[in-house]
């Protein structure tokens, strides 16, 4: 990745952080009017290759260009917003600038209140539909980019080729070698398909989905996080995951045959997205927007995407060798025809009660 | 001429009128018979803080979460305790939290008492100085490494598995089971067990031994009638540690239990972390702390001795 950020170059940086950001209008007047530079501005992000993408796309040349470095705080995600939520709640300044997230979860913090409107974000302009969160008004969110919760698989273990659905986890030969998340995220939706029910009934009726869970059940699954599917796919302790590209992708980069697919019920896409906490002094607020636009120009989402491999919210962006076509990299109506987008307040309003169905048929 | 006060006093007689005459201001002579609430405040200080903090945990147990807001509720309800009440998930995650402390609990018990046995009888001060080592060795690596150590060692491609795999055995899944969470709690919690029996022990004078074998009582019948009885606060203390510490653990649960296998603390942080429900995880709190303190309550009070008698004489 580092040699990328060695192809681009200044002109192309500030040009493509349209540089609205600080360097709008030029000069030195507009320059006297940029609020004080903290020394660093701190952002929230996953470990491993997340944050080296990260740093690679964002922030190192943020902080190229405007001379402010860039801390990354790798707390989990779901343990900085009840800290962010008891700063802002107290007049406390949060300790966190930035919080990378994923919607579902920023929605909880935009639908609290505490999360500052990105709506006024030059780059915005150029940004796809895909960047505004579904069902929240402005932008107390942006969404940078989309993933698909594919169904990630050794080819050894499926030698008629990919599997075609989500049935197929049900072969009694894979019986302990399968994986899902531990609250069942990704999985809801295409189980409904394949439970024989239908996603205009979320959540209203989702029946479907539980039946289905718990026909899956009866194959004593792994449940884990992110980091769990890439180690035990490299350690031989499954053969098939509902689970982010990313993280299959991360495996086979490690030598690991692993590949995916889309089955014919269709796959759960979201976004992941950044916001800002209310609290934040007006200078260190303006400096953390400007971070935020130079991750919604092109040649920052070319970046910190290629090592995500996953596709950005911004035109012009290139899928890396080899996701060309790929269905974890949708671009095109048509690859979106396949995936299931239900509203971020849907899923919050409901995911309590989901959590809680999908544990305990798990847990029984 | 008198020798100085230097010279009459030494030093350290010195330094102790200087703290008495510092002790006298502090605390005057006229407040002597209030001395003993002083001596015992740091404890009531750090109990006052649990109080509290368990009143705020109680305060928030009864509040619902709004998640059209993401706050809570203003007014209070028992609705938390109805659906932890009517939920099968928390009654399942309950029970197997109960089991999974019982049973590490007796393992650890009879796995640590011969271990600090042989530790404090042995005459073998090398032997003494290796049964040290191994316990304290891994007592100073966390929990977590060491639940990393055991999916190394058990996983599909570990050691056990590749050693099974070179006479012709299939790979066996040894972890993400109920088994390989309580083998991994039992792991953790020797060091803790051997290190409260050892004392008590030590504290059995060998002639006491002696004289059961000299009237005839074999080896087993000393073991159980004489040892056993005498170090009964050791086990009781051990015992209580182990299934506190067991009933609450987190990372066991969650690292070899392939995630189908939570106890209480997980479902708290789901609650806490995941989902943002404060008010059912605070509900879950409560309860796990009530239970906690009623089963050791029982315990003391069925099995208590010594200083551990719950009121009783031992």
């Amino acid at each position: 990745m580092t040699h990328t950020i060695g192809r681009m170059s200044r002109r192309h940086l500030l040009a493509g952080s349209s540089a609205a950001l600080i360097m709008a209008g030029a000069g030195s007047r507009a320059k006297a009017s940029e609020p004080e530079k903290p020394a660093e501005i701190i952002v929230r992000a996953w470990g491993g290759s997340w944050v080296d993408s990260l740093k690679a796309g964002v922030s190192d040349p943020f902080t190229k260009l405007t001379g402010i470095g860039v801390r990354h705080d790798l707390t989990e995600d779901n343990e900085i917003r009840p800290k962010v939520w008891a700063a802002v709640d107290q007049g406390r300044v949060p300790p966190i600038h930035i919080n990378w997230d994923t919607t579902t979860n920023a929605t909880k913090s935009a639908l609290r209140g505490i999360t500052v409107d990105l709506s006024d974000l030059p780059n915005l302009k150029n940004a796809m539909e895909t960047a505004k969160p579904v069902g929240l008004d402005g932008f107390p969110i942006v969404n940078t980019y989309g993933y698909v919760y594919v169904l990630a698989y050794r080819p050894e273990a499926f030698p008629n080729g990919a599997p075609k659905s989500w049935k197929e986890l049900l072969d009694p030969r894979l019986k302990g070698r399968v994986a899902f998340y531990n609250d069942g995220i990704g999985m809801h939706f295409p189980a409904q398909v394949a439970g024989g029910g239908k996603l205009e009934d979320i959540p209203s009726n989702m029946a479907p989905a539980w039946e289905f869970i718990k026909q899956l059940k009866t194959q004593s699954p792994l449940l884990g996080e992110d980091p769990d599917f890439t180690t035990w796919f490299q350690k031989g302790e499954i053969d098939a995951a509902c689970t982010i590209s990313t993280n299959a992708r991360e495996a086979k980069k490690n030598g690991i045959n692993v590949a995916w697919t889309v089955p014919e019920e269709g796959c759960k896409y979201d976004t992941d997205g950044f916001w800002i906490p209310k609290g934040l002094p007006a200078n260190e607020e303006y400096w953390a927007k400007q971070y935020i636009n130079l991750a919604l120009s092109v040649e920052s989402q070319q970046i910190w995407l290629d090592g995500l491999g996953l596709p950005g919210v911004i035109p012009g962006v290139k899928p890396p060798a080899g996701l060309m076509g790929d269905p974890s990299y949708p671009t095109t109506p048509e690859d979106f025809k396949h995936l299931i987008r239900i509203p971020g307040k849907v899923q919050v309003e409901n995911e309590s009660e989901w959590f809680a169905t999908f544990k305990s048929i798990m847990q029984g | 001429m008198p020798p100085s006060i230097k010279a009459r006093y030494p030093l350290t007689w010195r330094v102790m009128d200087a703290l008495e005459w510092l002790a006298d201001r502090l605390w005057p002579r006229s407040m002597s018979r209030h001395t003993g609430w002083l001596l015992i405040a740091p404890s009531l200080i750090i109990v006052g803080s649990l109080v509290v903090g368990m009143i705020e945990i109680a305060d928030t147990s009864l509040r619902t979460l709004d998640t059209a807001t993401f706050r809570m509720s203003e007014s209070y309800s028992l609705a938390n305790y109805q659906k932890l009440a009517t939920s099968d998930v928390y009654l399942t995650v309950a029970w197997r939290s109960l089991l999974g402390a019982v049973l590490t609990t007796a393992l650890t018990l009879i796995l640590a008492f011969p271990y600090a046995y042989i530790m404090v009888r042995t005459r073998s001060a090398a032997a003494r100085k290796a049964l040290l080592i191994c316990l304290f060795l891994p007592f100073f690596i966390g929990q977590v490494v060491r639940a990393y150590g055991w999916l190394i060692i058990l996983g599909n491609d570990g050691i056990i598995n590749q050693a099974t795999g070179l006479i012709g055995l299939d790979p066996h899944r040894f972890l993400f089971n109920f088994p390989a969470v309580v083998f991994g709690l039992v792991q953790y919690m020797l060091p803790f067990a051997v290190l409260m029996l050892a004392p008590a022990l030590t504290a059995i004078p060998e002639e006491v031994e002696t004289a059961a074998k000299s009237l005839g009582a074999s080896w087993p019948r000393t073991m159980r009638h004489v040892v056993l009885p005498m170090a009964r606060p050791g086990l009781i203390g051990a015992g209580l540690v182990v299934l506190t510490l067991s009933l609450t653990d987190f990372a066991m649960p969650a690292m070899l239990g392939g995630g189908s296998q939570d106890f209480i603390a997980n479902a708290i942080y789901d609650q806490f972390f995941r989902t943002s429900d404060a008010g059912l995880g605070a509900a879950l709190t409560l309860l796990l702390v009530m239970g906690g303190t009623f089963l050791v309550g029982v315990v003391l009070s069925v099995f208590g001795a010594g200083t551990l008698a719950a009121g009783r004489r031992a």
